[in-house]
């Protein structure tokens, strides 16, 4: 570990949370004084947050680079921690690791407790560089974009407030490096995004999709604390580094460098898999992963920018930056692997096929959001170097096209009135030309189009899916290929045989490294490797971690890839083609955006067109990335192949994204967006789709009716058996009262009656008592 | 315990108790004692049923007199049973405090009455509890006209005769 | 015989009371129940009821003459037959005016049959020897308090008989609490020359030696309290209880002054809430 401790870093590092925070209070206290001018504290300090992230992010490549330049694998790991305050500190805290002994060499063992501390430790490495960057980059251009979209909304400090808000959780949980920390802040982020969600909480349906993101991702948020307890019940420490004690000792951390380097240092397992399990649900509950998927399409209830920054580009990233942070126990237990694997491609084929059916553009966003992140965790699934930074490398550049293309749709939506409805208008294309335009480059790079961003990132996924599927086939390159009778083999030949030919056109992109005999190289690898996974495949018999599962999920991936491309270009030309059309609730505001609106949306078509090509063609994350201590982990490590360009891969890719804008085109381009196109030709699995696949259903059937029903008892105990127990010793001396109420009718006679009859009662006594 | 009590005024049945029991003849003051408790304890009865039966104020508060006589009858009694004056001033200062009593009190019925235009005691239940329903007087059938009848006496003498002018005269006056 | 102290005393009572039973004697004592039953049903025929009950008063006034006489009966001897005979006659009256009184409807009437009540009671008083009172009575009650009835009736009910004259409330249970009182009260009556008849077995010369001997002071008393009636009733009034006299003049007084003051504020509380007044 590196401890900078006279540099600027940790200034910067507490100044990136820092400010949105203190942003977020001044607009709190001050909103009704700025009023109009409420966005000022909020912009001004993400802008400074972004620049101190800017900042870091060069430190820390310089420092990855060191003085020799980018050399293709990092030497040692770049990480330095900047202690805040203690938190927490419990004496002789209870802890299982004796259970697992030999885990903790470095700690003391005598005893099953230990001290609980809990540090507010921020850290710096390639990751936390990386996403501080997305995040207040993007952040910053969504509050711009902001101005002009909320302008005139009653709630406009208050929007400006709970960005700043999300700003400061989201740096404080991709910086933290303790999972305590992270969990808090996992939270703080989902309260914020409660909050945006339900910002127009006067209306019904954006309180209760409000109301449902809070509870679906309850259920991931139950996941993570239970993950936290097994790993302090593991590892003895939730710290991610290792901790130098004032007598020398080191309590090294979940992710520091000693038990990385320590070969038995990660718990496997049983317990190991649970932990990696629950933390993939916590992630399949913040970024929207099968089956938790079902709160971000509600989601689109909260402002469009809003939905960009939280929905889109950052807070759902959050599971995958869970999952890569935590790559080490992860690869630990390949079983956990590769559900993660299969539950991100489930997802985006589902999510992909629900998107081609919706006719509500943000929707139509939100599934592919949900889609993309399915990509994301494939990626993660593969449990190599090469996944994990390519699940990183889509995460920047889809949080640049998709921060986009919902600030386009967010554009759109601004001109017409609040309708989203994409069959209500059309032919856009002529009033928001900037608009058109720019949106059409997000979805030139979210369709994975060469040469912008989606397409190299999608590039890299399926190529670390490929080397899973059929390892060899790229992992060596040098290995003899073997034509096998792979029925698969007269397809692939022809795709290959189709991409050479695009490959060429795309030579002067400086893919030096790239060998063209990789066409037929893959077709070896089924062979190849059965035998030389033999070992893993007895090892794990029975389970999922087998080629063909891995299969499948090349198909998956590749399938959606073609799906994506066709619904995001079925929503192009729905809006922006044939003729003009607006809903009348637009009235005279049909027009494009004013600036403060589109220019963000000009940054942001810059950044997918060109971020992806710049990333790839340097290498910027592949020489970056792993020096972080997660990635560096020499169980990851090994993994690490060779940057290169797989032109086979790229061409099945790009030819599914052809055809998927082919058939777009055929069924949407230039026609009235309002006539069913495509949909007649799906027949009842369009139903399917529009119903998104029952999961509403099935939640309401299996969670939502029982516990009505469950709650629908208890208030009915409450209000009968409670209430009437409560009621009945309340009408008890009412009704003993009332029988003696008679008495007193008013009538003073029968109150001279009843004491006639008391004083006979006396005289009675005393006659009878005097008779001695 | 022994006869003690002798029946006198029907010769029959004293005889037969004079037959039957022990001709024992207790002492005039004694048997005199005896009889004026049992007037005074009549007496203050029937007052006390009257305050709980009579409906008139008034009625009542003559109710009120005729228990206070049947105490002064006791008093006098007993007073006159040990010879001394005590029983005797008391029933002065009964007589003295029932003046008191009497003029005060008939001034607050008289003031109730003024109120609600009733001697009626049962006026004034609206002190009751205020759930309970206000107590009403069965419907009371017509006073019998043939009761209350007097009798009318037939006209005497003649009826003068008007002088229409003279009449006419005194209008002028 | 070895009993719980705590049980002796019942068994005592028991033990009397069937002596009681046992005794030729017991006559009086139905004799008494007798007349309080029927007493008791008596007014509660002749309490008005609303109902013009014309047919049961008959009934009621024959039951009222059954337990008068069964009262009488259960009177005791007098010394003569003369003082028992006056004493009859005043305590007839009075307690026959006084249940007119209570059962009259018209108030008017009631308090005539009061002024009656008095002239009985005056009697009474004279025959025990309280002359002055008997005058006092008369004088006081009948001259000045009945009077004060009777104005304060003709101010408050000049017309006729009011529906609330011609209803009693509770009438049975009011009669048949008279009715225990009265039979609670002539039990403990009846039970106080016990002790002295007990003695009074041997002959009466004896009986009233030993009665003389027991309540020396009710043998002498009639003749003290006849020398000088008057004389000696204001000696004993205002020598030893002066000091109440002047209390009770005090008490006159501020009665006086208390229901002028009641009436005046009566007024201007009506003029102030705009009621009539008189």
């Amino acid at each position: 570990m590196v401890e900078n401790s006279v540099d600027p870093v940790p200034v910067l590092l507490a100044l990136v949370p820092a400010l949105p925070l203190l942003g977020c209070l001044i607009t709190i206290l001050q909103g009704k004084l700025l009023g109009a001018r409420a966005h000022l504290p909020a912009v001004v300090t993400i802008a400074a947050s972004a620049v101190c992230s800017l900042a870091l992010l060069a430190g820390t490549a310089a420092e990855v680079h060191g003085p020799d330049g980018g050399s293709e694998h990092p030497s040692r790991p770049v990480a330095s921690v900047h202690t805040l305050w203690q938190w927490v500190h419990v004496d002789d805290a209870i802890h299982g690791v004796d259970a697992v002994s030999g885990v903790d060499a470095d700690a003391p063992e005598d005893a099953a407790t230990r001290p609980f501390a809990i540090d507010v430790v921020l850290r710096i490495d390639p990751l936390t560089a990386t996403m501080l960057s997305v995040i207040t980059c993007v952040g910053l251009l969504v509050a711009i974009f902001s101005i002009g979209y909320m302008h005139g909304d009653p709630g406009y400090p208050r929007f400006f407030a709970l960005v700043s808000a999300f700003v400061f959780s989201m740096t404080m949980l991709v910086s933290a490096s303790n999972y305590l920390i992270v969990y808090v802040f996992w939270e703080a982020v989902g309260a914020c995004s409660y909050l945006l969600i339900g910002f127009w909480f006067r209306k019904p349906e954006a309180a209760a999709a409000a109301k449902k993101a809070f509870l679906v991702n309850r259920v991931g948020d139950f996941g993570l604390a239970v993950a936290v307890f097994l790993l302090w019940m593991t590892y003895g420490t939730l710290d991610f580094h290792d901790i130098v004690s004032a007598d020398g000792t080191i309590i090294s951390g979940i992710l520091g460098q000693t038990r990385l380097t320590n070969a038995d240092g990660i718990v496997g397992g049983t317990v190991g898999t649970a932990i990696c399990l629950l933390l993939l649900l916590a992630a399949c509950g913040k970024s929207a992963q099968a089956p938790l998927h079902v709160w971000l399409p509600n989601a689109m209830e909260g402002p469009t920018p809003a939905s960009a920054l939280i929905h889109a580009a950052t807070m759902v990233t959050a599971g995958v930056y869970l999952v890569a942070r935590s790559a080490p126990l992860f690869v630990a237990c390949p079983d956990a692997l590769v559900v993660v694997s299969l539950v991100g491609g489930i997802t985006a084929l589902i999510a992909g096929l629900i998107a081609t059916v919706q006719n509500d553009l943000k929707k139509v966003l939100a599934y592919s959001t949900i889609s993309q992140l399915g990509y994301m965790f494939v990626s993660l699934g593969t449990g190599t170097l090469l996944g994990f930074t390519a699940a990183i490398f889509h995460l920047v550049t889809h949080a640049f096209f998709k921060a986009l293309l919902f600030m386009g749709a967010g554009s759109v939506m601004h001109s017409m009135g609040g309708v989203i409805d994409m069959r209500r208008f059309g032919g856009l294309r002529q009033l928001m030309p900037i608009t058109a335009s720019t949106f059409l480059i997000g979805s030139l790079a979210l369709a994975g189009v060469p040469p912008f961003a989606g397409f190299f990132s999608k590039d890299e996924i399926l190529a670390s899916l490929h080397a899973r599927a059929w390892p060899g086939g790229h992992g060596d390159h040098a290995e003899e290929t073997h034509a096998g009778a792979d029925p698969l083999s007269s397809e692939t030949l022809a795709t290959s045989a189709a991409t050479t030919i695009v490959g060429d056109a795309r030579a002067p992109f400086a893919m030096a490294s790239m060998k063209a005999n990789a066409a037929d190289g893959h077709d070896a690898s089924d062979h190849a490797n059965d035998a030389a996974h033999d070992e893993h495949a007895e090892a794990t018999t029975g389970s999922l971690n087998n080629p063909t599962t891995w299969k499948a999920i090349w198909w998956m991936a590749l399938f959606t890839a073609g799906l994506t491309a066709f619904y995001t270009f079925r929503a192009v030309f729905m809006t922006f083609t044939g003729p003009l059309r607006v809903p009348e609730e637009a009235g005279h505001h049909a027009h494009e955006s004013p600036p403060v609106m589109t220019y963000p949306l000009y940054i942001l078509a810059a950044a997918s067109a060109i971020s992806g090509l710049w990333i790839f063609s340097t290498d910027a994350l592949g020489s970056f990335l792993p020096a972080t201590p997660s990635l560096w982990a020499p169980a990851v490590a090994s993994t690490a192949v060779p940057h290169l360009f797989h032109w086979d891969i790229a061409m099945q890719g790009t030819l599914a994204a052809a055809i998927g804008i082919a058939i777009a085109a055929y069924g949407h381009y230039g026609r009235r967006s309002d006539e069913p196109q495509m949909e007649r030709y799906l027949g009842s699995l369009g139903t399917v789709f529009a119903n998104r696949f029952y999961f509403d259903e099935l939640y309401v059937i299996t969670v939502v009716r029982p516990l009505e029903m469950l709650s629908s008892i208890a208030a009915a105990f409450d209000s009968y058996v409670v209430d009437g127990l409560v009621d009945a010793i309340g009408h008890l001396p009412p009704s003993l009262a009332g029988v003696v109420r008679r008495l007193q009718s008013g009538l003073i006679q029968r109150y001279a009656l009843a004491g006639v009859m008391g004083v006979l009662v006396i005289v009675a006594s005393l006659v009878w008592s005097l008779k001695q | 315990m022994n006869p003690v009590t002798t029946p006198f005024m029907f010769p029959v049945l004293a005889v037969e108790n004079a037959a039957t029991a022990v001709a024992t003849v207790v002492s005039p003051a004694m048997g005199m004692l005896h009889n004026g408790l049992l007037v005074g304890a009549i007496l203050f009865t029937l007052g006390l049923v009257g305050i709980l039966t009579r409906r008139n104020m008034i009625v009542m508060f003559l109710s009120a007199e005729l228990m206070l006589q049947g105490v002064s009858v006791s008093l006098v009694s007993w007073s006159r049973f040990h010879g001394d004056w005590g029983g005797q001033m008391l029933v002065i200062f009964v007589l003295t405090v029932a003046a008191c009593e009497a003029a005060v009190a008939l001034v607050f019925v008289l003031q109730a009455f003024s109120r609600t235009g009733r001697l009626d005691a049962n006026a004034w239940q609206s002190l009751r509890e205020a759930v309970l329903p206000q107590t009403i007087d069965q419907a009371l059938p017509p006073i019998d006209s043939a009761a209350t009848q007097w009798p009318t006496l037939t006209p005497a003498g003649v009826e003068p005769v008007r002088d229409e002018e003279a009449l006419l005269e005194r209008e002028h006056v | 015989m070895t009993l719980p102290v705590s049980l002796s005393p019942l068994l005592a009572v028991n033990a009397t009371l069937l002596a009681d039973v046992g005794q030729v004697a017991a006559q009086p004592r139905w004799l008494m129940a007798i007349a309080v039953a029927a007493a008791a049903v008596s007014l509660w025929l002749l309490l008005p009821k609303g109902l013009e009950n014309r047919r049961a008063r008959p009934i009621g006034v024959v039951l009222g003459s059954i337990a008068l006489a069964c009262f009488a009966l259960a009177g005791r001897r007098l010394g003569s037959l003369g003082e028992e005979a006056v004493f009859l006659l005043v305590a007839g009256v009075a307690v026959v005016s006084a249940t007119a009184t209570i059962v009259t409807r018209s108030p008017v009437y009631a308090a005539i049959w009061f002024a009656m009540t008095l002239a009985g009671v005056s009697g009474v008083l004279l025959v025990l020897d309280a002359q002055f009172l008997g005058v006092a009575t008369i004088v006081v009650y009948a001259g000045a308090i009945l009077v004060m009835f009777l104005f304060v009736l003709m101010l408050a009910q000049p017309s006729g008989l009011a529906s609330y004259d011609r209803v009693s409330s509770e009438p049975m249970l009011a009669a048949i609490a008279g009715a225990v009182l009265v039979g609670l009260l002539t039990v403990s009556i009846g039970r106080l020359s016990a002790p002295a008849a007990l003695e009074g077995d041997q002959s009466v010369a004896q009986t009233e030696a030993e009665e003389a001997a027991a309540a020396p002071t009710a043998v002498a008393a009639p003749d003290q309290l006849r020398d000088d009636h008057v004389a000696r009733l204001g000696g004993e009034l205002f020598g030893r209880h002066l000091v109440a006299v002047e209390a009770a003049g005090v008490l006159l007084f501020v009665a006086l002054v208390g229901a002028i003051a009641v009436v005046t504020r009566g007024e201007a509380a009506a003029l102030a809430e705009g009621r009539p007044t008189r």
